[in-house]
């Protein structure tokens, strides 16, 4: 707890009016950070060496029943040299347009959690390489599944919802080799990343 | 032998048809021959997704083997199977996976839907999860439980063997593809609106609407 | 002076017959409802990607080269074997012919082995 304090204390002597507030709750400290500071913020808690949070382990959000509050994304990290966790959060008011700066270049991990998020939120993250649905399938036009103005059993019938899910086709727009290759991409040698980059498919069809 | 048309697909589920081969003691003689071999060799194909395919793997098994039943060769290509044991809950996202799969099993072929899941959409009554596999391909047999008991299962089973074993080549339309139409289902979208509704105290869900 | 062959020339011939036969009363009495989804390729449920041809690393065509030559090498040795077996009285001599023989295959397989032919990747 002396640790996280010493965070909390670190963040605030170093960012300021950034760090809007603190709490501990049930053992876990909680930062909330202001938006426009948010990726500066992150990037020193991953690289100062007293804090070292080098494991993103979720990004998530959270839409509270109350409407006056903000939409928070929250960032739980972990340093897993000094083993300890800290949570931050970012408020976002639901009256301006849902937008937070990605932290895939910090963390890489960060790609498919900022992807749920934004499926089920809505939330843009602004540098995210793909932002695109994840849970639900790509042309998924109900909306924003975990708000809460989102009915449970979605928006449409089911029988437009089955229509729907029917119809969806999720390789459609995708090249074969892009699907094969999606996950050794950093391994390819680099005039083969230029060339897909490039949109060449391989020269059979 | 050229394709199908699902512009002929028949979306109505009450037409009434007269047979072609008027039934005589012959074709309750073939009907015999031929039922009791589809029945007692069922290959199913296990479509397990989630809790319900645990319980299949355990009626697989050595304890209450389906084996027994003609079951023998658990085939995970559509193309060698009899039965499609849709075993688990059902994504809205996995919808067309499930279709194409039935598509491409040929004829004669049945369907278990295994569990409350597959059957009605079980305890997820929501905007992810088909409302009953019935919506999107044709069951024969519904087999309730979460998960169904080994013995629920192979109740089932024996369910299908016994309507299979009720089954006449006088009957024209019983090996119809059921395809999809081009409105993009299978039933009337009033039917699936139906068969989506919730039903017990599902109704009294009132709090997220 | 084909008398024994036969029974093995009648067993061909119902064998064709019986394939033949399987393959082609079930196409002529079968029903057909092909549907376009029907025909198409198992993917796995998956709309079918991309083409079933494509290109195989040229590590299996060398494997499957070297094991024709020292499958040939291993042939070699079995009539040999027999040989060897009825010509007792030259058999230090047959025995020093055929470490010759495996001596000039060696060097072949020293050559491979240097090259890197060997290893997988």
């Amino acid at each position: 707890m002396n640790e996280l304090s010493s965070s909390i204390s670190a963040l605030r002597s170093e960012f300021g009016i950034a760090i809007e507030q603190h709490l501990v709750s049930s053992g876990q400290t909680i930062a909330y950070i202001s938006r426009d500071r948010s990726h500066d913020v992150l990037a020193w808690l991953r690289d100062t060496p007293g804090q070292e949070f080098n494991y993103l382990t979720d990004v998530t959000a959270v839409e509270y029943r109350d409407p006056e509050r903000p939409l928070e994304v929250v960032y739980q990290l972990r340093s897993l040299g000094r083993k300890a966790d800290l949570r931050v959060k970012v408020a976002l008011d639901k009256r301006a347009p849902l937008e937070v700066r990605s932290v895939y270049d910090l963390w890489r991990g960060a790609d498919w959690l900022e992807r749920e998020v934004f499926d089920m939120f809505g939330v843009t993250f602004t540098g995210h390489p793909d932002l695109r649905r994840i849970l639900m399938w790509e042309t998924y036009a109900e909306g924003y599944p975990l708000r809460k103005d989102f009915p449970l059993r979605g928006h449409f019938s089911r029988a437009e919802q089955t229509r729907q899910a029917l119809a969806a086709n999720p390789e459609a727009h995708y090249s074969l080799e892009e699907l094969s290759l999606a996950e050794s991409y950093i391994e390819l040698p680099k005039d083969m990343q230029e060339r897909l980059a490039r949109g060449e498919r391989g020269f059979l069809k | 032998m050229g394709l199908i048309n699902p512009a002929a697909g028949n979306l109505d589920d009450e037409v009434t048809t007269v047979s072609s081969i008027s039934p005589n003691w012959v074709t309750t003689r073939l009907d015999f021959l031929t039922n009791w071999a589809r029945a007692n060799s069922l290959w199913p194909m296990p479509f397990g997704t989630a809790c319900c395919a645990i319980e299949y793997m355990a009626t697989a098994a050595s304890r209450f083997d389906i084996a027994r039943f003609g079951m023998e060769r658990q085939s995970f290509s559509p193309r060698q199977a009899d039965v499609l044991i849709c075993a688990g809950r059902l994504p809205f996202k996995l919808a067309p996976v499930i279709r194409r799969i039935w598509d491409q099993m040929p004829q004669p072929k049945w369907s278990i839907s295994m569990g409350a899941c597959a059957s009605t959409g079980g305890i997820f009554d929501n905007y992810s999860m088909v409302q009953g596999i019935d919506t999107i391909i044709p069951v024969d047999v519904y087999v309730p439980g979460c998960p169904p008991r080994p013995e629920g299962l192979m109740y089932g089973i024996l369910l299908l063997q016994k309507k299979i074993k009720g089954e006449t080549i006088a009957d024209d339309m019983l090996r119809d593809e059921k395809m999809v139409g081009p409105s993009g289902l299978f039933l009337r979208p009033e039917r699936v609106d139906e068969l989506s509704e919730p039903f017990g105290n599902s109704v009294q869900q009132t709090r997220s609407a | 002076m084909l008398q024994p062959y036969i029974p093995l020339l009648l067993l061909l011939g119902f064998v064709i017959f019986n394939a033949i036969m399987m393959l082609g009363v079930s196409h002529i009495f079968s029903t057909y409802r092909r549907t376009a989804v029907k025909i198409a390729p198992y993917e796995s449920g998956m709309p079918v990607l991309g083409d079933a041809r494509e290109r195989f690393s040229i590590k299996f065509y060398l494997v499957a080269m070297l094991f024709i030559v020292f499958d040939i090498e291993t042939v070699f040795m079995i009539p040999w074997a027999v040989a060897f077996n009825q010509l007792t009285e030259i058999s230090g001599l047959l025995i020093i012919e055929m470490f010759v023989f495996i001596l000039i295959l060696a060097v072949g397989y020293v050559y491979i082995w240097k090259r890197g032919a060997l290893q997988w990747d």
